[in-house]
C-alpha cells in the first residue's frame, strides 16, 4: 500500500499494515527531518525492520541530496541477510508499484569468510584462516613479487577484479551475500573486495556493528562513507558492549610469549634485510622523517589493522626519532615487553589509571608517552617494509603495539586490572593484564559526530533514557512502541514461590539451597506435561546452570522431565550447541517435544528466535545479572557513578532486565504467535525490576500474577494455551491490530495511533 | 481330542490353577492346564497370544508363574510341589523364554501370507497348482516375483504399523529397588533392551560380541548397570569396563555429528558472528581452561553432554526407519530425466529459512492454502510425454482456430451432391454383405466360440493362458540380460517354456484335435510361445558371437 506518512509518499509491500509500524515510521520521519539522532523501541515481530527501510528509502528517494546512503548495521550473519530480503521484497514492490526499473544499489558486507570464493581458500573453517590465507596471495607486496617471479600462488578473482572490476560500478539491484558470491563467479571478481569498493557508492548499505564501531576495522572499510548518511542500529540492546569489547585489551603471559618470539622474527628479517636490501630500510626511514603516511597508503588487501584508535586522536606528525630506525624500534619493542613482564609478575591485584602507568614506565624503563602512542603505527610500517606473507603470526606483537598506543591515547574512561590469578582457583598463577575501556562513548563518539542521523532500535531498551546517557549523545527523538493485540498472545507469568512456599530466587544466599533447585525442578516438570511442542528454559550463568542440571539429575527431576519432553543443554562449544539446536527444532518439528536449557547472555538467548510451536513458553530462573565480583564491572560501575551519575544498582538491574527481556522476548516473534513467559524468581515482581521491563511486556503483567506458586503458574499456563489453541484468523485483528488503508486513514484511528507511541 | 497328535514337550504335575490342583502341559504350540482327574484342558493359550511371564520373587512363599495375554488377561499357576515346586516353576519358565520369543519374531509370518495370498486369489492358485505342483518352476522361483509385487503394492496394508519411537525417559523407566540387602535390582523388558539397543548401537554392538560367548545375558546386564557408562556422572576408572569402549564411541558418534553441522544456517552458531574480536581484545572474561576444571565440574559437564547425546539419538532412532524409504523413492524418481536436476533447482535450505523468517502471514492479503509447486524442467514434456527425438511439428493456436473457422465455413456451405450417389440396389446390397451372416463377415465367428467350444475346453484354455502368460512374463522379466543370474534365469526360463509346451500344451492340443475343434484355439499361445523362442534365439546367437 502507499502510505502518507507527515507529507510523505512511502512504499509499503503488504497489503496491511500494523497500527505500530505507522506510529514508528511517524517518529522516524520526525528524526530524519531534524537530522538528528534517535532511539526507538519497538516489540520484535511487529516488522520493524521493513517499517524502517519502507521510510528511509522512501525518504532517500524523495530527497535524494538530504539522505545519500543508509548504513544499517545489525548483529548477526542472518540478521543481515534477513534485512537484505526484505529489502529485496520492497524494492520488488517498488518497481511493480512504480513500473520503473530499480535503481537502487543495495549490498551486504561480511568477512571474508562468508564471500569468498577462491575454492582453496573458502574451505577454510575459521575467519581468521580465511583471512590470513587470503592476504597471502593477495597482499600488495606479494602480487608486485610475481611481477619479477609469475609462478607465485595467485588469486584469480582479485586480480581479475583488479584489473577490470573497478571501472564499471557494481548494476543497480540487490545484492545479498550469495548473490554477491553468484555475481562474482559470474564474472570471475572476488565478491569481497568487490562490495568493499561498492558500499562507497551503494544507496544501501547492511554490514555488522563492527565495521562501523571497531576502529581497528573502522578505519579500513567504512572511513569513506558519506556523512549525509543515516545509519541504523539494529538490535541495539548490547550496543554498550560491543563498544568496549572493540576497545579493550588483555595480555596473558602467553601474548607476550608469543610477542617475544615475533620480536625475535624481527629483527632477524631486519638483519637478513640489511644485509640484502639496505636500501629498503633507508627509504622507510626517510618516509618516517617527512611524516609522510600518504607515501604508503595502505592497500586494501593489505590486513594490517588499522590504528585501534579513533581516527580524531591520530596525529598528523611524523613518527618521533627513538623509534625512527627499524633497529631502535625492536629495541623499543624490547624494553616494553620486558617491563610487561616485570608487571606480570606481580603477586596482588592491582588496579591503576592509564596515567599511572605511564608514569610507572617512564620511571622503570624511560619509556615516553610520545613514542608509545606512534608504536602501532610504526609497527605497520615495520610490517610493510620486511614484507611479512602471514600477518596471523604477528598478532601479539599487534596487541601489545595497539595496546601502547591506547593506553598513551586515552587518559579517562580506561583502568588497568592486573590479576595474578583467577578468582576461582587463587593457587595457579595465570596472570592476566586487562586493559579494560569502561565508557563505551568512547568508540561510538565519532560515529555520532560523523553521521547526521544515527537511529538505535531494538525490541527491548528500556529503560529508554540509559541509552542517551551511557553512549553519551542528545537524541532528538525518544519512543517506544507497544505491541498493538487482538488477543493477548503473550503470558508473563511472575512464580515466586513453590508449591512448599519456599521463596524462589537465584540470589548469591539461596544459590545452593535445594529446595529452592527442586522447586525451580519442579516447575519445568510441571510445565512439560503442560505446553505443547518446545520450552526455552534460561540460566543466569552456565556454572549455575551445570550445577542445577547436576541435582536435577541426581533427584531424578530430569527423568521425570524426559517422559514428557526430551531435553537438550546448551554448551560452551558452540558446533556442539548447533546441532543440540537443530535436534531440538526436529523434536518440536515431530511432535515429540522438547525442551532447551539455554543460559542467558549465551549465543543462543543472542541470536536465536523460537518463532511459533518453537518456543510456546520461555521460562527465566533467576535474575540474570551479571558476575558482580569481577573487578573490571567494579571499575566500570565506580566509572559509570562517577561520570555518568548511574547508581550502580540502576545499572546492574538495567543490564540483568534487558537480558531478561532479550531472553523471554525470544519466543514472541509476531502478533501470530504466542507464548508463556515465566519469570522465576521473586525478586521480578518488584517495581524497580518489572518498570525496567519493556512496555509491551509490562503491560501484561497483571497484579494477580505477581507472586505466583507454581501450582498458581501451572493453573493460568493451562488456561492461557487453551485460549490460544483457538483458530486465529485474520478477520479477528482486522481493524484492531491490523489495518487496511481505509482503515488508517480514519480519524479515530489516527487519534489512537497517536497513544501508540509512548514518549520518554 | 486334537492335542493328542501334539508333541508334549514338558509335564508338571502339582500345579494349581484357580486354587485347583491339576497338571501344566507345555506342547509346540501351545500352553495348556488340565484339572487332575478330567482328561480335557480348562486353560490354553497359544504361544503366539503370550505377550509375557512374570515369577514371583525369590524367597516368596508362593511360588508362582503369571502368564500375560497379549490382550491383557492374565493367568496364574502355582506351584505347589513341596519338594521341587522351584525346579518346576524354572524349568517351565525357562523353556517358556525359548519358546516364546519365537512366536513372537513370527518367522512364518511370511508362509502365512503366502498362504493367505493363495487362499484369496483362484486365478494364483490355480497358476501355483498349474506351475509349481506340476513342476515347470520351482517354488521359490514362483514367490521371488510374486512377493516383490505384493510388498510394494500391499505396503500400506502389511506395513501399516507404524514404527514406534522410544520414550525419552526409557532409561527412567528402569526404576532400581532395593531387595532389602545392599543390592539393587533392576527390571528389563524386551522393549526397554530393545530400545537401549536401538539408542545405543554401541551396546548392542558389545551384546553381540560378549553374550552368550562370554557373559550370560544376566552378567551382561548387571555389568551395564554398574558401569559408568550407565552412570555417566562417574568419572571413568576400571578401565577394564566393557563399556569404557561404548563411552569412546559415543563421543566419537557426538563429534562427527558435530562436525557435520547443521543444515539450518539460521541455528549455525559458528557462522552468527560476522566478525569475531581477535584474540586478545574485549573484556569478556576468558574461559577457564579445562585443565584446572575440578572433578565436579568435569562430571556435570559429561551429564550435560550425556542428555544432549541420549536425546539425539532418541530422535534419530525415531526416524531413521522413517527416512530410508524416502531416499529410495527419490532415488527412483530421479531416473525419469524430469528431476535428475531438480536439486539445482530447489532454492537451498538457506535460502527458505530466510523467507520464513522475514514473512508476516498477516500483513498479506490472501492466505491462500500454501501449495507445493510443481517443478518441472522441461514444461513441454509434462504436457505432451515424452517424445521421440525428432524435430516435431505443433500447428500453432493460431492454426487450429483456423482451420476450424474452416471447417465451419465448410459445413456451412455444404450441398450433397444427389447426383453421384450410389443406386439404391447396390447400396442394399452392400448393406447385406457387411451384416452378420454377409459375405464379407465371414470372419467374424470368434464371437461364436463360447457356443462353438464346450465350457470345460474353455476352462482348460483359460488356465494354459494364464500359466502361459505367467511364463512369459518370467520370460521377458529377464530383458535386458545384464547379470550372470539373468543370464542363467532365461536359460532356465526357456527351458521352463519348452516344458510347459510339452507338457501342457501339446496335451491339450491333442485333446480338442480328438475333438474335432479348430486347432486355431492354440494359435495364439504358439506365435507368443514362438516369439519368445525367437528372441532368446537371438539373443544366444549374439552371445555367441560376443564371445567368440
Amino acid at each position: 500500500m502507499k502510505l502518507n506518512i507527515d507529507g510523505l509518499l512511502v512504499y509499503f509491500p503488504y497489503d496491511y499494515i500494523y497500527p505500530e509500524q505507522y506510529s514508528y515510521m511517524l517518529e522516524l520521519k520526525r528524526t530524519l527531518d531534524a537530522k538528528g539522532h534517535g532511539v526507538l523501541e519497538m516489540p520484535s515481530g511487529t516488522g520493524k525492520t521493513i517499517s524502517l527501510l519502507s521510510l528511509i528509502v522512501a525518504y532517500q528517494k524523495a530527497f535524494p541530496l538530504e539522505v545519500t546512503k543508509l548504513i544499517y548495521c545489525s548483529r548477526t550473519v542472518p540478521e543481515i541477510e534477513k534485512v537484505v530480503e526484505e529489502l529485496r521484497k520492497l524494492m520488488e514492490f517498488y518497481s511493480k508499484q512504480t513500473g520503473e526499473s530499480n535503481n537502487f544499489l543495495a549490498l551486504a558486507l561480511s568477512s571474508r569468510k562468508n564471500l569468498c570464493i577462491h575454492p582453496e581458500v573458502s574451505a577454510l573453517r575459521f575467519g581468521k584462516e580465511v583471512d590470513g590465507k587470503c592476504h597471502s596471495l593477495t597482499a600488495s607486496y606479494i602480487r608486485a613479487q610475481r611481477h619479477a617471479d609469475p609462478d607465485q600462488p595467485v588469486c584469480r578473482f582479485y586480480e581479475e577484479f583488479d584489473s577490470v572490476g573497478r571501472q564499471v560500478p557494481l548494476p543497480a539491484g540487490i545484492y545479498n551475500l550469495d548473490d554477491l558470491k553468484d555475481f562474482g563467479r559470474r564474472k570471475g571478481w572476488c565478491p569481497y573486495y568487490l562490495a568493499r569498493y561498492s558500499i562507497l557508492h551503494a544507496n544501501i548499505v547492511v554490514y555488522s556493528y563492527h565495521y562501523l564501531l571497531d576502529p581497528k576495522i573502522a578505519d579500513l572499510v567504512s572511513k569513506e562513507l558519506a556523512k549525509k548518511s543515516v545509519v541504523v542500529f539494529d538490535e541495539a540492546h548490547n550496543i554498550d558492549n560491543v563498544c568496549i569489547d572493540s576497545m579493550s585489551v588483555n595480555i596473558t603471559r602467553r601474548t607476550l610469549d608469543r610477542c617475544q618470539t615475533n620480536v625475535d622474527t624481527l629483527q632477524n628479517t631486519i638483519q637478513n634485510i640489511k644485509e640484502t636490501d639496505a636500501v629498503k630500510l633507508k627509504q622507510e626511514y626517510r618516509r618516517l622523517v617527512e611524516g609522510l603516511k600518504e607515501a604508503n597508503v595502505a592497500r586494501e588487501t593489505d590486513v594490517y589493522l588499522a590504528n585501534p584508535v579513533l581516527p580524531d586522536e591520530i596525529l598528523q606528525e611524523a613518527v618521533p626519532g627513538t623509534i625512527r630506525t627499524a633497529e631502535h624500534f625492536v629495541g623499543f619493542l624490547r624494553r616494553f615487553l620486558e617491563y610487561l613482564k616485570s608487571r606480570l609478575r606481580v603477586h596482588h591485584v592491582v588496579q591503576e589509571s592509564t596515567p599511572q602507568f605511564l608514569k610507572d614506565i617512564f620511571d622503570k624503563v624511560c619509556i615516553d608517552r610520545k613514542p608509545l602512542r606512534f608504536c602501532a603505527e610504526r609497527l605497520q610500517s615495520l610490517l610493510r617494509t620486511l614484507e611479512i606473507a602471514d600477518i596471523a603470526d604477528f598478532s601479539a606483537v599487534t596487541l601489545i603495539s595497539n595496546f601502547a598506543t591506547l593506553v598513551s591515547t586515552y587518559s579517562q574512561g580506561f583502568t588497568i586490572i592486573i590479576e595474578p590469578f583467577e578468582d576461582r582457583t587463587p593457587t595457579i598463577a595465570n596472570p592476566v593484564l586487562h586493559f579494560s575501556c569502561m565508557d563505551p562513548s568512547i568508540a561510538i563518539k565519532p560515529v555520532f559526530q560523523r553521521f547526521q542521523s544515527v537511529i538505535i532500535t531494538s525490541g527491548t531498551l528500556s529503560p529508554l533514557d540509559i541509552y542517551p546517557r551511557i553512549l553519551d549523545f542528545r537524541p532528538v527523538t525518544m519512543a517506544s512502541f507497544t505491541m498493538t493485540l487482538a488477543r493477548t498472545c503473550l503470558c508473563p507469568l511472575i512464580v515466586g514461590r513453590g508449591n512448599d512456599q519456599v521463596a524462589l530466587s537465584s540470589k548469591f544466599e539461596t544459590r545452593e539451597d535445594f529446595a529452592v533447585i527442586r522447586n525451580y525442578g519442579n516447575l519445568l516438570l510441571e510445565m512439560s506435561a503442560v505446553v505443547p511442542d518446545g520450552i526455552v528454559a534460561f540460566f543466569t550463568s552456565y556454572v549455575y546452570m551445570e550445577n542445577i542440571v547436576a541435582s536435577w539429575y541426581e533427584q531424578g527431576i530430569l527423568e521425570n522431565i524426559q517422559r514428557n519432553k526430551l531435553i537438550f543443554i546448551e554448551t560452551p562449544d558452540a558446533a556442539e550447541t548447533s546441532m543440540a539446536l537443530e535436534k531440538y527444532q526436529e523434536a518440536c518439528e515431530n511432535g515429540r517435544g522438547a525442551i532447551l536449557l539455554s543460559v542467558a547472555r549465551g549465543k543462543v538467548s543472542e541470536g536465536i528466535d523460537f518463532v511459533h510451536h518453537f518456543g510456546r513458553a520461555v521460562i527465566m530462573f533467576g535474575v540474570p545479572y551479571v558476575y558482580t565480583q569481577s573487578r573490571i564491572l567494579k571499575a566500570r560501575l565506580e566509572y559509570l557513578r562517577d561520570q555518568f551519575q548511574i547508581r550502580e544498582n540502576d545499572f546492574l538491574t538495567f543490564d540483568a532486565m534487558r537480558h531478561a527481556a532479550q531472553c523471554v522476548g525470544r519466543a514472541i516473534r509476531g502478533k501470530t504467535d504466542y507464548g508463556l513467559m515465566i519469570f522465576a524468581d521473586k525478586r521480578y515482581a518488584r517495581a524497580d525490576k518489572r518498570g525496567k521491563l519493556p512496555r509491551w511486556i509490562q503491560e501484561h503483567i497483571n497484579d494477580g500474577s505477581l507472586n505466583l506458586t507454581v501450582d498458581e503458574a501451572v493453573h493460568l499456563s493451562k488456561h492461557f494455551l487453551r485460549q490460544m489453541a483457538q483458530p486465529f484468523k485474520q478477520e479477528d485483528q482486522l481493524g484492531l491490530s491490523l489495518l487496511t488503508l481505509e482503515q488508517l486513514e480514519s480519524e479515530e484511528m489516527l487519534q489512537k495511533i497517536a497513544q501508540i507511541a509512548h514518549q520518554t | 481330542m486334537a492335542s493328542l497328535s501334539e508333541e508334549v514337550l514338558l509335564v508338571v504335575k502339582k500345579v494349581r490353577q484357580r486354587k485347583q490342583d491339576g497338571t501344566l502341559y507345555l506342547m509346540a504350540e501351545r500352553i495348556a492346564w488340565g484339572p487332575e482327574g478330567k482328561d480335557r484342558f480348562s486353560v490354553s493359550h497359544l504361544y503366539a497370544d503370550i505377550r509375557c511371564q512374570k515369577i514371583s520373587p525369590d524367597g516368596k512363599a508362593k511360588i508362582q508363574l503369571q502368564l500375560v495375554l497379549h490382550t491383557g488377561e492374565s493367568t496364574t499357576f502355582h506351584f505347589s510341589n513341596e519338594s521341587s515346586a522351584l525346579k518346576d516353576r524354572d524349568a517351565a519358565k525357562e523353556l517358556l523364554q525359548q519358546l516364546l520369543p519365537k512366536f513372537k519374531k513370527k518367522a512364518n509370518k511370511e508362509l502365512e501370507e503366502k498362504n493367505r495370498m493363495l487362499q484369496e486369489d483362484p486365478v494364483l492358485f490355480q497358476l501355483y497348482k498349474d506351475l509349481v505342483v506340476s513342476q515347470v518352476i520351482s517354488a521359490d522361483e514362483f514367490w521371488a516375483n510374486r512377493l516383490g509385487d505384493i510388498n510394494s503394492a500391499d505396503s500400506a496394508v502389511s506395513n501399516n504399523k507404524q514404527e514406534v519411537g522410544i520414550s525419552g525417559a526409557f532409561l527412567a523407566d528402569i526404576r532400581p529397588q532395593t531387595d532389602g540387602c545392599n543390592g539393587l535390582r533392576y527390571n528389563l523388558t524386551a522393549d526397554i533392551i530393545e530400545s537401549i539397543f536401538r539408542t545405543y548401537p554401541a551396546v548392542k554392538q558389545k551384546y553381540s560380541e560378549n553374550v552368550p560367548h562370554n557373559l550370560t545375558e544376566k552378567e551382561f546386564w548387571t555389568r551395564f548397570f554398574q558401569s559408568h557408562y550407565f552412570h555417566r556422572d562417574r568419572i571413568n576408572t576400571g578401565t577394564q569396563d566393557i563399556f569404557s569402549e561404548c563411552a569412546k564411541q559415543d563421543e566419537k558418534g557426538l563429534k562427527s555429528m558435530v562436525v557435520q553441522g547443521v543444515k539450518n544456517p539460521l541455528v549455525d552458531l559458528l557462522s552468527l558472528e560476522d566478525k569475531t574480536l581477535d584474540e586478545g581484545y574485549g573484556v569478556g572474561t576468558t574461559l577457564p581452561s579445562t585443565s584446572n576444571r575440578t572433578v565436579k565440574d568435569s562430571s556435570n559437564s559429561a551429564i550435560i553432554k550425556r542428555f544432549n547425546h541420549h536425546s539425539a539419538m532418541v530422535l534419530a532412532a525415531g526416524s531413521r526407519k522413517g527416512e530410508a524409504p524416502a531416499d529410495q523413492a527419490s532415488e527412483t524418481s530421479s531416473t525419469d530425466g524430469n528431476s535428475r536436476d531438480s536439486d539445482f533447482f530447489q532454492p537451498p535450505v538457506k535460502k527458505v529459512k530466510l523467507q520464513e523468517a522475514i514473512e508476516y502471514e498477516d500483513l498479506q492479503r490472501e492466505n491462500r492454502p500454501k501449495t507445493v509447486a510443481l517443478n518441472l524442467k522441461k514444461s513441454d514434456r509434462y504436457a505432451h510425454g515424452p517424445v521421440p527425438l525428432q524435430s516435431q511439428h505443433y500447428s500453432t493456436s493460431q492454426d487450429i482456430i483456423n482451420s476450424v473457422s474452416y471447417i465451419q465455413h465448410e459445413m456451412a456451405n455444404y450441398k450433397p451432391n444427389l447426383t453421384q450417389v450410389l443406386s439404391s440396389t447396390a447400396a442394399s446390397s452392400a448393406i447385406s454383405a457387411l451384416s452378420p451372416g454377409g459375405v464379407l463377415m465371414q470372419a467374424a465367428t470368434q464371437q461364436a466360440i463360447n457356443q462353438m467350444v464346450p465350457t470345460d475346453i474353455q476352462g482348460e484354455l483359460k488356465h494354459l493362458y494364464v500359466a502361459a502368460g505367467e511364463l512369459l512374463r518370467h520370460f521377458w522379466s529377464c530383458f535386458p540380460v545384464n547379470t550372470p543370474f539373468l543370464e542363467e534365469k532365461v536359460i532356465k526360463m526357456k527351458s521352463n517354456l519348452e516344458r510347459f509346451q510339452m507338457t501342457k500344451l501339446r496335451p491339450f492340443q491333442e485333446k480338442i484335435q480328438r475333438q474335432y475343434l479348430s486347432t486355431n484355439l492354440t494359435g495364439h499361445l504358439e506365435e507368443m510361445l514362438q516369439t519368445a523362442y525367437s528372441k532368446f534365439h537371438v539373443w544366444q546367437t549374439r552371445r555367441m558371437m560376443r564371445k567368440t
